[in-house]
């Protein structure tokens, strides 16, 4: 009887299985949950509870920094694309010209899949176009888009996103990239978009050569003197950098938080699992002992 | 129109945070400390070659040696 009962209480282990992938080995017979195993994986399940909940916590707080923080960044951006709006810019599309593609990602995991997001989006860029050089700001695009295309990497920055991007760094990268060899034409700044605190979407800035503003339709109306042109483009490049930061960072703040939300409520669902696994298997052993003892009873009564 | 510190081998951003750079310290004590930490900037950066990654430098110092490279090639 006691088997019985052990057998239906190992199935919640069992199906519990595949979320701990950490644990290859679990307990499929029987036999080998013992209670002390149960209380200790349950035992390990609450401390990963606890880090999951403070995490999410100090990415709560955070979150709520770098939305302003975007909010403000956001301005700077579109007050500098204005201008080429105004001007009607266009990207000159002649065939084989070079583009170089930024990724603004950061150095951190535990977000979800925010950098695999930025990097497939830049591997099927790399597909149309595969002589585009790539620049990766931040160490997660850098190892995910080293392994896979390595050659197309020209430059990669890390020690961002430890805290909200300023516009300092926003322009020492952008200083840092217009020194690279050979101009491209097309250099377009890859990002997260946040669309709200649950969904983003990755997204790109263009942001335009000095030809290319120089050829826009309207560009006579602004009265920018060609010494002055080398000047826009950098700064704007730099606007565009830092809005594309910042709008990356309060992504993967909101990520990292509904990632860790979404860890702590697994955790839970384990430790409730393993809580009714734990007092089953008690239960039955006591049961077990118990049996043993009245029937040795009963046996040694009767002779 | 010719820019002196275009002609000391600056970029329009280098010339930015410089300038920016000197508003902050001319700032009064309790604002300028709270200016002073958005323009720190620690970033490394590491130049790539047939996919493989050389150092890590830091980009401040690389940007700065940039630039006086710049001034010296103009002036000669």
């Amino acid at each position: 009887m006691s088997s019985l009962v052990l057998s239906r209480a190992a199935r919640p282990a069992l199906r519990a299985g595949p979320a701990v992938s950490i644990r290859p080995t679990v307990p499929n017979a029987a036999t080998f949950a013992t209670l002390r195993e149960i209380e200790g994986r349950l035992k390990s399940i609450r401390n990963i509870e606890k880090i999951t909940k403070t995490m999410k916590i100090v990415a709560s707080t955070k979150l709520s920094r770098a939305q302003k923080a975007m909010a403000e960044s956001r301005s700077y951006g579109k007050t500098s694309n204005t201008v080429f709006d105004k001007a009607e810019t266009k990207a000159l599309d002649s065939e084989g010209n070079k583009t170089l593609l930024v990724v603004a990602s950061s150095d951190k995991g535990l977000c979800g899949g925010i950098h695999s997001g930025l990097s497939k989006i830049v591997r099927k860029k790399l597909v149309e176009n595969p002589d585009a050089h790539v620049v990766c700001i931040g160490e997660k695009c850098k190892s995910q888009l080293g392994r896979s295309s390595g050659k197309n990497v020209v430059l990669s920055f890390a020690g961002i996103g430890r805290d909200i991007p300023t516009f300092a760094e926003a322009q020492a990268i952008a200083d840092q990239i217009s020194q690279l060899p050979g101009d491209y034409e097309s250099i377009q700044i890859i990002y997260n978009s946040f669309l709200s605190a649950v969904t983003y979407e990755p997204r790109s800035i263009e942001a335009f050569s000095e030809e290319a503003i120089a050829n826009s339709p309207n560009f006579a109306a602004f009265e920018i003197d060609d010494e002055v042109l080398s000047n826009l483009r950098e700064y704007a490049f730099a606007n565009s950098l830092y809005w594309a930061l910042t709008e990356g960072h309060a992504c993967e703040q909101s990520a990292r938080r509904n990632a860790m939300d979404n860890a702590s409520k697994n955790a839970g669902e384990m430790i409730n699992k393993f809580q009714i696994l734990f007092n089953r298997t008690r239960q039955a052993a006591i049961t077990g002992e118990l049996v043993d003892i009245i029937t040795g009873a009963s046996a040694s009564e009767s002779v | 129109m010719a820019f002196a510190w275009k002609a000391a081998g600056l970029t329009y951003n280098r010339y930015l945070a410089v300038t920016a750079r000197v508003v902050r310290r001319s700032l009064k004590e309790g604002p300028r400390l709270q200016a002073e930490r958005r323009g720190e900037m620690e970033l490394k950066f590491a130049r790539w070659e047939n996919g493989k990654q050389s150092e890590n430098k830091s980009l401040a110092e690389a940007n700065v040696k940039a630039m006086a490279d710049a001034a010296g090639s103009q002036s000669q």
